[in-house]
């Protein structure tokens, strides 16, 4: 399949440090692609390539099959970018920002109207599109934000972190607005530190780090290629009898739980029940833990502080 | 805790280039600029005084007696002042007969000081010499036709022809003196008379005498000759002066509003540099908002950016200063809507609008913070408005000063709504009037154009890393 955008040995240095160091990744059309990275791994830098704010010193980008910074018609009118800040002006009232971001990425004089009305019911904002946006929440700052960026109907649409800061209402209407982009066909490239979000939402992620894709693929392949498809089984227990003998070399925490790694959970847990019942420990509850995204992340890049 | 916050304040001053400059040059270059304005920069010997400018003054001599010759050689021996009688005329010669062909005549005078060329006009009408040393009311007086702009221009020059007139032509002065007392009921004696033409010869004699000494002593000292402040004779010559427009049937009025205008005009300007400080503000807020960025990554080129924001500044200048104008006009009687000044302001205030709207975006491009803009653009603002000449009038100024303010645009723009609203030429046609106008109009234009294109420079900084 054809990729939309593809960044191929993308090298970048800002004097002696290096923020990207040969990334390379592709977004299918239609696809979501989750773009992670601990801070200053060089995603940033990334997204700016991308929107042409940055010039790479060595690779390429293409988008639709056409170099970034090529001759010709530029490709980045096909693309929406939305910024992590609310890029808004606050004394302007939510349809005036539309209209001016409508006009500031070239739509057409006579669909703005249309495409504001639009962007006002996507995002739920009908009723206060008169108010400036100064006395919008945090959540309807953000929708509207989101909005701005893809007034113009774009292909791809990059996001950076399109839900932070925001209560969990306004994050679930979000992701609703979203898939209806996913509906209409646009691919999406999200830049997020939300993990959780990029597991549910996305259909492949990639994981850089030091300027470099570390691991990108499903999150399946991910798990297999990482931490594995083990499941953990917690059970919470109340009583342990002195000198009792568990099985599997299985010891209680501190904290009162005990954790077994398991390949076939409906054939091992009640084996493992049994040998803790035999062994007169006392199981008050049982959680099982399926593998993550954080794990995964974790296990990659480390887990040590990067400030 | 008191300690650490004082550290943290200090680190991040030291280690802010800009504001370390600002909380330190500038005010001393600040207070330089404006001790230079009120008390000039100090000379090699230590007085300052010589560095002040001289009033520029033309003399026209309808008398042409002896009398007139030494008073016209006295007043052009005062360093105050800068005499001229003719186009490349300076001091005529003494004893001449006629008038050189090229001399001003009373109304060239008057039209010269009404431009602007000079700041007063100093009238010797025919008889006036011989009539030196009498006490009557109708002896032909002295007329000094001075600008009204400058209200320092009316009462010097007048005291420098008492001056004058008491250094070259005391013994006319006696002479007059004595003729009055002939004429009482039993006059002079003969004895009396002699010793009278005795001491008339002394003191001419005396006269000759200081002014050999003092070219000696001036051309020792490579300076202008030294004089003799006489107090006592201050004040008797008749003197009438008028402003330079108070023969062309101008009303009270209309005259006060010419004044307000004056300061309308300066005051213009400063606040419209101020207004242009908080546009180039306003295109920094944009940065920090992020909306810059994002016009920039969604395929707005810098260009446009620019040009959106200085076209918008310019139209906002304009509103600003018309309102000013405008206010004035309806308060204050400003004399705005002829023709003539109605072009005049309205050509002169697109051409500053537009200077002072690139000057606010070279100033938004070369500063990395609000905090920087504000205080960096705040004193500069203040330093060229007192160089350009609308905190304190030019002429008061040194003429380095003067000079200086030929390169800020401020001091073109202002001599430019000078034109139009105080040095008009009533008989000028519109074109002719706008003809003038076009020394401020092209460095007003250039300023634009060298704004512009330094403010694209410096903005390379937003684009593409």
């Amino acid at each position: 399949m054809t990729a939309v955008l593809s960044v191929t040995d993308a090298v970048k240095c800002f004097g002696a440090t290096r923020a990207l160091d040969g990334a390379s990744f592709v977004l299918r059309p239609g696809e979501w692609l989750g773009l992670l990275g601990p801070n200053g791994a060089g995603k940033t830098t990334l997204v700016r390539a991308v929107s042409g704010r940055v010039r790479l010193d060595r690779g390429r980008i293409d988008l639709f099959g056409q170099p970034l910074d090529g001759p010709g018609k530029d490709p980045r009118r096909r693309l929406g970018i939305v910024p992590q800040e609310i890029a808004l002006y606050p004394a302007l009232t939510a349809r005036e920002n539309l209209a001016a971001f409508a006009a500031l990425c070239r739509v057409p004089g006579g669909e703005i109207r249309d495409r504001v009305a639009w962007a006002l019911d996507w995002t739920g904002l009908g009723d206060r599109a008169d108010e400036p946006i100064k006395r919008f929440s945090g959540g309807m700052k953000r929708r509207l934000n989101i909005a701005c960026g893809v007034l113009h109907r774009p292909e791809v649409v990059l996001l950076d972190e399109p839900t932070v800061g925001v209560d969990p209402q306004s994050r679930q209407r979000i992701w609703e607005m979203l898939e209806k982009l996913r509906a209409d066909g646009a691919s999406l490239l999200l830049a997020t530190h939300q993990l959780d979000e990029a597991e549910r939402v996305c259909e492949r992620i990639v994981i850089i780090d030091h300027g470099r894709m570390i691991a990108g693929g499903t999150f399946a392949e991910l798990v297999a290629r990482t931490v594995g498809n083990k499941r953990w089984v917690v059970f919470a227990v109340d009583r342990q009898p002195p000198g009792a003998s568990l099985p599997d070399g299985l010891a209680i925490a501190p904290d009162g739980t005990l954790r077994a790694a398991v390949e076939d959970v409906a054939g091992e847990l009640s084996r493992l029940l049994s040998a803790l019942h035999a062994a007169g420990v006392g199981v008050v509850d049982v959680r099982i833990e399926t593998p993550s995204l954080q794990a995964v992340f974790l296990h990659l890049t480390g887990r040590e502080l990067r400030e | 805790m008191i300690r650490t916050l004082l550290r943290i304040k200090w680190l991040s001053l030291k280690r802010d280039y800009a504001a370390l400059g600002l909380t330190f040059a500038v005010p001393v270059a600040f207070f330089t600029v404006f001790a230079g304005l009120f008390g000039g920069l100090p000379t090699g010997d230590g007085d300052g005084q010589d560095r002040q400018r001289p009033l520029k003054i033309v003399v026209v001599d309808e008398d042409r007696s002896e009398g007139s010759r030494r008073f016209v050689a006295a007043l052009t021996r005062q360093s105050a002042v800068e005499v001229s009688t003719g186009p490349g005329l300076g001091e005529q010669e003494p004893g001449a007969p006629e008038p050189p062909p090229d001399s001003y005549s009373r109304d060239d005078a008057r039209r010269l000081v009404r431009g602007g060329r000079f700041a007063a006009a100093v009238a010797i009408p025919s008889g006036w010499g011989g009539s030196f040393g009498s006490l009557s009311p109708d002896r032909p007086a002295i007329d000094v036709v001075y600008d009204a702009a400058n209200p320092m221009a009316r009462h010097s020059v007048s005291g420098l022809v008492q001056v004058a007139a008491m250094e070259a032509l005391p013994d006319l002065f006696m002479k007059g003196g004595f003729r009055l007392m002939d004429q009482t009921d039993s006059g002079l004696t003969p004895e009396q008379r002699r010793t009278v033409d005795e001491l008339i010869a002394k003191v001419r004699s005396q006269l000759d005498e200081i002014r050999r000494k003092d070219a000696a002593g001036a051309e020792a000292s490579g300076g202008s000759p030294a004089r003799e402040e006489q107090e006592g004779f201050r004040g008797m010559v008749r003197v009438d002066a008028s402003p330079a427009r108070a023969e062309e049937g101008e009303t009270r009025a209309k005259k006060t509003g010419s004044l307000v205008s004056y300061y309308a005009a300066g005051l213009g300007v400063m606040f419209l540099l101020f207004s242009v400080v908080g546009a180039g503000g306003a295109f920094l807020e944009e940065e920090s908002r992020g909306t810059l960025e994002r016009m920039l990554a969604g395929n707005v080129g810098m260009p446009t950016i620019l040009l959106g924001n200085w076209l918008f500044t310019a139209l906002v200048g304009f509103a600003q200063v018309s309102l000013m104008f405008v206010w004035g006009a309806v308060l204050f009687r400003i004399d705005l809507w002829s023709v003539q000044h109605l072009t005049g302001f309205a050509v002169m205030t697109v051409a500053t609008a537009s200077a002072a709207a690139g000057f606010g975006l070279v100033l938004a491009a070369c500063c990395r913070s609000q905090a920087q803009l504000n205080g960096f653009a705040t004193i500069l603002v203040m330093v060229m408005s007192a160089l350009g000449g609308s905190m304190v009038p030019r002429f008061v100024m040194p003429s380095f000063l003067d000079t200086t303010a030929k390169f800020t645009f401020n001091g073109w723009a202002l001599d430019g709504y000078l034109k139009v609203f105080w040095y008009d030429d009533p008989n000028a046609t519109l074109l002719e009037s706008v003809a003038d106008l076009l020394p401020q109009l092209g460095a007003l234009a250039a300023s634009t154009v060298v704004f512009l294109l330094v403010a694209r420079l410096l903005a390379r900084r937003w684009e593409v890393v």
